[in-house]
């Protein structure tokens, strides 16, 4: 076939995605949070051991999601336990990724209003972001996939520079001593390192839209790793160049350490500006994902045409997105969406696969 | 509504109060989060706009699509009965009229439909050797009338055998004529004896001849104006159909150079040539091009761009998806990727099909220098064509609304030779883009002599008392004139309008929101760039999809002894282009 229309996309894409839905607002937040709940400087140890178990977490959605192949968790939930108990099961997914749009695009704002547009109304923010990701959401999976194809390359590589550069403030006593209390502060942090991954849920869509679904394991693997990977990085480099009480009190840790420094002779004397920029198409990318699986959702699970339902959730991701009334209670909305999505976890996937399970067992002593 | 929260949340607290029950409390932070009027107000506009977005795209696209003949496959079409054409129209074209296979009654037909025309000559005379009646009809100018009048004309008053002229297969192969041809009605022979062929009509012989080919006026071959090279060949396509196949024929010795012809055009009938080379090109992509050609529907094809305009895939988009060059290099070395190419009779310039976007920043020359240069020169494209996009809209977000972003000294530089200009870095800006634009529209209307020097004076002098006048700052002249160099560097003419014109709404995005607003510029493109396609071939190929043996000529130009293979993304028959 010269000329495709299958909505399927390659494994480097699938990796892509994932990566870029799950790489994102931690960036900025993740250094603070973890810190918060940990108090000593073993966070990056927590981001480890958060990054081993969602690693472990999105195998077992890649396993549950390649027994129904080209089908996602919101086809396959009804197959699993029944059309009308699957929707509902499905259902707290879709709000879940609904509110996490509308936190994605509240935390852009908030940042951009800081840094960015100082006395910018906010919804004057919001609704060009919102609008410009419709017209990337409607044009299907295999836009979006590309789209991230092409940030994905540019914000690592800018991303990797910066903590590069940001190398002449690490200063490795920061990070001792390492467990100097044991290990309960890091089971501690966990709580909070569960949120940066939180959006891993796509796989379970991501699964379907895989050329090769055999493959799925590994690429996935891959596309958890290198956000793992690199908020590993962020949060060595941050409390490495800052020292953790700086970090507690700082809102934006990151930005603070790259603003921190300057490049004479540069263009830039400050590699903020590039990190804003990467930062904010990562967060359009984070957005169009979760924009994407909300309307993907409803459409199947309601039997709607996808187009019209892109339409109707742009209130409701624009109302999702403004409701928290400050900034620290958008901070606290991150907490309840990091312990939604174990909730979730446990509903979905864990559910899904021990009734598959169960059903299948029983389907076999019949034959 | 925050009267009926206010009533409501009272209402609350006292039941609170009296019953403390926990589940009302509850209720009442959900109701304190519940937003006001406003935020709905939001909401609502946040719907809106996009539908109103939606519906005009799709009326305008069903607007400009009601007069075209292709649909193409990437648009989702709602409703196929509205982009149904009406039955095609042959009004301008009358019914054939057949020869009748009496001499005089044909002839007269022809005096009476074109006898009319002062430049027709009607050339009778006697067949000596047949002792019939016959007469040559052309047209001045368009033969070579010496040849006409002494060789043709001796050969068929006195040479003519009897049998070669008395049945019309023999005729064809007996008379000694390189080009000739039997007009099958009287309607074809009528219009071809006006493009130029000399028509024959010979008493007995049921069918009109039509010997020697046109041969009008036309110029030289010339260096192509529109891609000018250091290096390669300086040889462009020219008017004439047969001369611009020929030159890709010689191009060099295959027997897999296949070339089809067509004619389009209602009322005015057109040659077109569509060139490929046949084990190489994708059949199901020659079937695609075939189609949409085949479908063209307008009375007038005065040049190549009627085609593109009406094959090609979304004709919304502010980007070109086919490609035009005058260069017969660039046509056959696509061709060998496993493009297509589509001739036009009357026009220098050839059409490529399908093009992706990285082939707009290529030119022949890289090719030809040596890797090295040629990548280097590749990558600066690749830098100007952003400094054209981008240039003007960063520096409005950095003046307007960022200077803290820039190194210190240079933002206050900036604003210290800003300080007499009253107006806002838009307007600033737009004052100075928009008479570098017409500067060089001016620049091209002018006679040749006068224009370059026209555009430098006039842009010097601009600019230069521009800034004395305290309109716009030194360094906004600086950004200007770069962004402008920047657009000319880009090889193709076409891609760089593109680009310009895509510059004044990245400057919009800017002065409404900043840098903020320059990268949701910079992501919407990408959307729409990734959504966009060129006869199924995804625009961005091969950055996205990653065709990663497709990098070798993308950003880089590779060694020529590592570019083994042709382009994945053309899907060819054959691959390998070393043996």
């Amino acid at each position: 076939m010269f000329t495709r229309t299958d909505d399927k996309i390659t494994a480097t894409q699938a990796a892509i995605f994932l990566n870029n839905t799950v790489l994102g607002a931690g960036i900025l937040t993740l250094p603070r949070g973890v810190s918060d709940a940990v108090k000593t400087p073993d966070s990056w140890l927590s981001v480890l051991l958060g990054g081993v178990i969602v690693m472990a977490v999105v195998t077992l959605m890649v396993k549950i999601s390649q027994q129904f192949p080209g089908k996602t968790i919101f086809q396959y939930a009804g197959s699993i336990v029944g059309r009308v108990p699957g929707a509902l099961l499905c259902l707290p997914l879709i709000l879940y990724f609904l509110i996490l749009a509308g936190f994605e695009i509240r935390s852009l704002a908030e940042v951009t209003l800081f840094f960015l547009l100082e006395g910018t109304p906010i919804w004057a923010i919001i609704l060009p972001f919102i609008w410009a990701g419709t017209y990337l959401v409607y044009g299907g999976i295999n836009s979006i996939a590309r789209v991230f194809q092409i940030v994905f390359p540019i914000s690592i590589m800018i991303l990797i520079i910066c903590y590069a550069l940001s190398l002449r403030l690490f200063d490795i006593d920061n990070l001792r001593p390492v467990l100097g209390e044991g290990i309960l502060p890091v089971i501690y942090g966990l709580k909070s390192t569960v949120l940066v991954y939180s959006g891993c849920e796509v796989v379970m869509t991501l699964v379907a839209f895989m050329q090769r679904p055999e493959k799925a394991v590994k690429t996935m693997l891959i596309g958890i790793g290198i956000p793992v990977g690199l908020y590993f990085l962020t949060v060595v480099m941050v409390i490495g160049g800052l020292s953790i009480d700086s970090v507690v009190t700082s809102t934006w840790p990151t930005i603070d350490l790259i603003r921190s420094f300057e490049i004479t002779g540069f263009l830039f004397e400050r590699m903020e500006f590039p990190l804003m920029v990467i930062w904010l198409m990562q967060m359009f990318c984070n957005f169009c994902s979760f924009f994407f699986q909300a309307s993907l959702g409803i459409s199947q699970i309601f039997r709607l045409k996808v187009h019209p339902v892109i339409y109707m959730l742009i209130p409701v991701i624009f109302i999702s997105a403004m409701i928290p009334k400050s900034i620290s209670e958008v901070f606290s909305l991150g907490d309840f969406i990091g312990k939604s999505g174990l909730f979730l976890f446990m509903l979905l996937p864990v559910l899904l696969s021990i009734i598959w399970l169960i059903r299948r067992k029983g389907s076999k002593q019949h034959v | 509504m925050t009267k009926l929260k206010q009533t409501l949340e009272n209402f609350i607290y006292t039941a609170v109060y009296f019953n403390e029950s926990r589940v009302i409390a509850l209720l009442a932070t959900v109701i304190s989060y519940i937003p006001g009027w406003a935020i709905f107000g939001q909401a609502g506009i946040a719907l809106l706009f996009p539908l109103l977005g939606h519906g005009l795209y799709k009326a305008l696209y069903s607007m400009v699509g009601s007069g075209r003949a292709v649909e193409s496959p990437g648009t989702k079409n709602s409703d196929p009965n509205k982009n149904q054409q009406p039955a095609p129209d042959t009004g301008p074209i009358p019914d054939p009229q057949g020869f009748s296979g009496d001499y005089a009654a044909d002839l007269k037909f022809i005096r009476d439909s074109i006898g009319s025309n002062s430049d027709l000559h009607f050339k009778e005379f006697t067949i000596s050797g047949l002792q019939k009646q016959a007469v040559l009809i052309f047209v001045d100018g368009m033969q070579n009338d010496r040849q006409l009048n002494l060789q043709i004309m001796q050969f068929l008053v006195s040479e003519a055998a009897a049998d070669s002229l008395s049945t019309p297969g023999k005729a064809l192969s007996e008379l000694p004529f390189s080009q000739i041809n039997e007009a099958g009605d009287l309607t074809l022979f009528n219009q071809s004896v006006l493009f130029g062929h000399a028509g024959l009509l010979v008493e007995g012989l049921p069918q009109g001849l039509l010997i020697e080919p046109p041969d009008g006026a036309n110029r030289a071959l010339a260096e192509p104006v529109s891609e000018a090279l250091l290096r390669g060949p300086r040889l462009g396509f020219s008017e004439v159909l047969s001369e611009n196949t020929s030159i890709l024929r010689r191009q060099g010795f295959n027997d897999q150079l296949e070339m089809r012809s067509y004619r389009a055009g209602t009322r005015i009938r057109k040659d077109l040539v569509l060139a490929y080379m046949k084990d190489i090109v994708n059949l199901e992509l020659l079937k695609e091009v075939e189609t949409r050609i085949s479908k063209l529907d307008i009375d007038f094809l005065a040049e190549s761009g009627y085609i593109e305009q009406l094959i090609e895939d979304n004709y919304l988009s502010p980007f070109q998806q086919v490609q035009n060059t005058e260069r017969p290099d660039r046509v056959i070395s696509a061709l060998l990727e496993g493009r297509i190419a589509i001739l036009l009779d009357g026009t220098p310039f050839a059409l490529i099909v399908p093009v992706t976007f990285s082939m707009l920043l290529q030119s022949p020359e890289d090719y030809y220098e040596r890797w090295l240069p040629g990548t280097m020169i590749r990558l600066l494209r690749f830098v100007a064509s952003f400094m054209a996009l981008m240039a003007p809209a960063l520096y409005i977000s950095f003046i307007s609304f960022h200077p803290g972003l820039i190194p210190t000294e240079l933002a206050l530089s900036i604003i210290e030779t800003r300080q007499g200009v009253p107006f806002p870095s838009i307007i600033e800006v737009l004052i100075l883009e928009v008479s570098i634009e017409i500067l060089r529209e001016a620049g091209i209307r002018l006679p040749k002599p006068v224009g370059p020097a026209m555009g430098i004076v006039g842009g010097l002098i601009i600019g230069d008392a521009a800034v004395n006048a305290g309109i716009v700052s030194p360094f906004l002249v600086i950004v200007v004139a770069v962004t402008a160099i920047s657009s000319f560097s880009i090889p193709m003419y076409s891609a760089g309008i593109t680009l310009r014109m895509l510059r004044f709404l990245g400057m919009g995005f800017a002065a409404l929101l900043g840098m903020f607003g320059t990268i949701l510029f910079f992501l919407l493109l990408c959307s729409h760039l990734t959504k966009l396609k060129s006869f199924g071939v995804p625009y961005l190929t091969p950055v996205t999809p990653y065709r990663l043996s497709d990098w070798k000529d993308l950003f880089l130009r590779a060694p020529l002894s590592l570019m083994k293979r042709r382009p994945i993304m053309m899907k060819t028959q054959n691959n390998r282009r070393k043996s």
